[in-house]
């Protein structure tokens, strides 16, 4: 249903003109709200367990939290045009099911599989983007769809993990790559480390990232101002289907071994990450930036929680109502301008 | 022209005879730290027709909010009848017999016409259900007792234009029988027959001692139907008038003086085609015939639904033709967006009709939103030079005369007529050989309208050539070289020189299709 938006021609918005007084816009506001909300966590952390906020407790969360920021980043740029991918779970867990049975074992076998893999995700993108861009099919239903089509296809193909190569586990060096430190660091926080550096060039500083945000405040309007909204929307998607599939790769590598059902938490997880980071659920705003330290945020407090002992059903009824608020929250906010 | 300075405003009207049915006193409203009504006083009577004047951004639409009961003011007193008020929310206003049209509609655009209409008040079945057949007469009736035939009861909102919209949300206002009825711009985007029609409905109002209280920016209309006229400046009444000419009013509205609305018409050089359409077709095209020379300013005008939009879109990639071809500087070109449109060669750029929808992109910084067409110029490889996008955004800003804060500030907070600057200002930056111009001067202030004016005139000045279509005659009549009528779908007639009146511009779009 379109409502024809009210008159927002006379009053000017006051929150713009107010955080443009502080030196800080709405946006990099929620972006700061997320960052001191991670770090109230570990705050709160280390009281109820010691041990919490240790520099091995910080880089454990952290590594949860790196899986949920790749698949985050995927959903983050999708979200910023407007749509999202709801085929993140079977994406992933179709990349981890693919990267244990073509890499079978073998860290010689390791380079192709992780080629295959990744191209499989970005395949799936490319359905996503072409079916979204071209054919015109809602965002949510096209992915929802691609999302069961994986889902039968990672089944039937694998026949439920029984297959010969289906009881493999991820190749020594894979493992040893989610598993190592770098100076004290794990090995997979620099790879975060990377996806984020690259994640806010493309959106701050390219022609690439400023047809993102184009697209998300107005698909016609971008149209008209000569932006190529197909090909854009196609790479977001397709970009968004590799990360899902690099995260299949690096929760094999962390766990060993594959499992159906894999990549189940990380749709809500990841929508939520960037939620909780400020990026505008409808698109046209946010960063990356907000959404790592979304993730950061949402695992921390998934951490505490369990530290306090909270049953499963009692940590996903927090999670679902902190959504809820911040949706409120901000959607307040926004009518606001 | 012996128009009076600044200092010297004509007198005002003599203080109302009947009772006062609105009354507003020392009315504040700020936005922010934006101050929208500052001390206003207004009122007016029954049976009277009140024009609202000033610049965007006066206090017109935040004063027509206030005693619609659409915002609530931050200090001052609305008397509705005589009683103190306090209006929060639209339906206060509506109990006490006010309906306000505002200026950007407030119809539910998946729903139709008919629901409408009569949305609140639906014809109830057996059951209570609502009676969908019943509503669809009941809507018609409705509209062909007001003098309507051409909108379909039937129709989806979202699928009818944005002048049947606004017929439709005065339908409904009127319908309701409204002691008070506030219309916010109600013309700007009415073709002439259609503004023919509102008076009409205004004057039966008149007679049923409705107060009618309007804003426009379209001066004949004021003087053809108010009663009185208040000027509004800087949130402030400045007065109320029975009798005041356009550049008086001009005067009042701005503090400066303004000699002629238009500018002259710039010399045409070589007759060089810088854009021909040849038996264009498709959707409402039916055949268009059309040669811009460079350095023209061509105008089209005609009833709204006769294809100008279409013709607009098409020149510009953004709709599908079945037929004919379309020649930029003598070769036959292909264009399949607007991407294609805008590319070095061809060099066309539009500014659309929706500058919200279409064109700009309100929540985004005036800088971003101006660059979005050259970001291949301000980039190498992909990457952004910041340092280059600050120095042509503020160059454009400057060149065009934005009132802004800052470059960074959003778009959204900047009044209409500044908004429009920007959105021509990132065409210009792409340097267009064609600017196709759609109604750019829709709801924007006298003032602002002057300047865009002068440079449409400095463009064409300049070598640009543009295609300019408007829904207001008199500005046809005096901006452009040439006009072309558009007339279901095809030119109907070209007028030039002597002939190029509003008036003739009027009856070449309306005779043929009365006749019809």
């Amino acid at each position: 249903m379109t409502i024809l938006e009210p008159s927002t021609n006379e009053p000017p918005p006051a929150s713009a003109v107010r955080g443009a007084r502080l030196g800080v816009t709405p946006d990099q506001r929620r972006i700061l709200y997320a960052i001191v909300a991670a770090i109230l966590l570990f705050f709160i952390g280390g009281l109820i367990r010691p041990g919490f906020s240790s520099p091995s407790g910080i880089a454990a969360v952290l590594t949860v939290a790196c899986f949920v920021g790749l698949v985050a980043a995927g959903q983050t740029f999708v979200i910023l045009i407007g749509g999202i991918d709801l085929s993140v779970p079977w994406t992933l867990n179709a990349g981890a099911i693919l990267m244990m049975s073509t890499a079978a074992n073998s860290d010689a076998r390791m380079p192709f599989a992780l080629l295959v893999t990744l191209g499989m995700g970005a395949l799936v993108g490319l359905c996503n983007g072409v079916g979204i861009a071209v054919f015109g099919v809602p965002a949510v239903v096209m992915t929802l769809a691609m999302n069961g089509v994986l889902e039968g296809l990672t089944l039937g193909l694998s026949g439920g993990l029984t297959c010969s190569s289906c009881a493999a586990y991820a190749p020594p060096l894979l493992q040893a790559a989610a598993h190592g430190t770098i100076l004290g660091i794990p090995a997979i926080l620099y790879l975060w480390l990377g996806v984020i550096l690259l994640a806010s060039f493309i959106l701050s500083f390219t022609t690439f990232g400023r047809g993102t945000y184009a697209i998300g405040n107005g698909a016609r309007a971008s149209y008209l101002a000569g932006v190529n909204v197909t090909r854009t929307t196609i790479i977001l998607y397709v970009i968004s289907g590799a990360f899902s599939a690099l995260a299949g790769i690096m929760i094999l590598g962390f766990g060993g071994q594959a499992a159906l059902g894999l990549g189940d938490p990380y749709l809500f997880q990841s929508i939520a990450a960037a939620v909780i980071g400020g990026v505008y659920i409808l698109g046209g705003r946010g960063h990356y930036v907000g959404t790592v330290a979304g993730s950061i945020s949402l695992v921390a407090l998934v951490s505490v929680l369990m530290a306090m002992n909270m049953p499963e059903y009692g940590r996903s009824i927090t999670y679902g109502v902190i959504i809820l608020v911040l949706l409120l929250a901000y959607g307040r906010e926004t009518a606001e301008r | 022209m012996d128009s009076p300075s600044a200092l010297d405003p004509p007198a005002e009207a003599a203080g109302p005879s009947a009772p006062l049915l609105v009354e507003c006193v020392g009315l504040r409203k700020t936005f922010g730290g934006v101050v929208a009504l500052n001390d206003a006083d207004f009122n007016a009577i029954a049976g009277e027709v009140h024009a609202l004047v000033g610049e965007n951004g006066a206090g017109k639409s935040t004063l027509i909010k206030a005693i619609g009961g659409r915002i609530r003011p931050d200090a001052g007193t609305i008397r509705i009848k005589g009683q103190a008020q306090a209006l929060g929310a639209p339906e206060d206003g509506h109990a006490l017999g006010i309906r306000t049209v505002f200026q950007e509609l407030t119809l539910l655009g998946g729903m139709t016409v008919a629901e409408n209409l009569l949305i609140g008040r639906e014809p109830r079945g057996r059951l209570g259900f609502i009676h969908r057949r019943r509503m669809g007469e009941e809507a018609e009736a409705l509209l062909a007792r007001m003098g309507i035939e051409h909108i379909d009861p039937l129709a989806l909102v979202e699928e009818t234009s944005l002048a049947e919209r606004q017929i439709v949300e005065i339908v409904r206002a009127i319908n309701n029988r409204p002691d008070i009825l506030l219309l916010d711009e109600p013309t700007s985007s009415l073709v002439e027959r259609e503004v023919n029609w509102l008076y009409g409905q205004i004057e039966e109002l008149r007679k049923r001692d409705t107060c009618i209280i309007f804003t426009s920016h379209r001066w004949h209309e004021i003087r053809n139907v108010a009663d009185r006229i208040t000027v509004f400046r800087a949130g402030r009444h400045v007065g109320t008038f029975e009798d005041i000419d356009e550049s008086e009013a001009i005067t009042l509205m701005t503090g400066k003086r303004v000699s002629t609305l238009y500018p002259a018409v710039p010399p045409l050089p070589a007759r060089d085609a810088a854009l021909e359409a040849k038996g264009l077709r498709g959707g409402r095209l039916n055949g268009v015939d059309l040669t811009l020379h460079k350095g023209e300013i061509l105008g089209v005008g005609g009833l709204a639904g006769h294809g100008h939009r279409e013709l607009f879109f098409s020149l510009f990639g953004a709709e599908r033709t079945s037929g004919g071809e379309i020649l930029v500087g003598g070769k036959p070109v292909r264009l399949a967006s607007p991407r294609q449109a805008t590319r070095r060669g061809i060099d066309i750029a539009l500014v659309p009709e929706d500058r919200k929808t279409e064109g700009l992109f309100l929540g985004m910084s005036i800088r971003n939103n101006m660059t979005l067409s050259v970001l291949g110029r301000i980039s190498s490889a992909g990457v952004l030079n910041f340092g280059a996008e600050r120095r042509v955004a503020e160059e454009m800003a400057r060149r065009l005369g934005v009132r802004m804060q800052g470059l960074r500030h959003p778009v959204g907070s900047l009044s209409g007529g500044n908004q429009q600057k920007v959105l021509i200002g990132r065409w210009l930056l792409m340097e267009p050989r064609i600017l196709l111009l759609y109604d750019i001067t829709r709801g924007v202030d006298v003032a602002t309208k002057h300047e865009l004016y002068e440079l449409v005139s400095r463009l064409a000045g300049q070598g640009h050539s543009i295609l300019l279509y408007s829904s207001d005659a008199e500005e046809l009549a005096h901006l452009p070289h040439r006009v072309l009528v558009m007339r279901e779908g095809r030119i109907a007639r070209e007028l030039a020189g002597p002939d190029m009146t509003a008036e003739s511009i009027v009856s070449a779009a309306v005779r043929d299709t009365a006749q019809s």
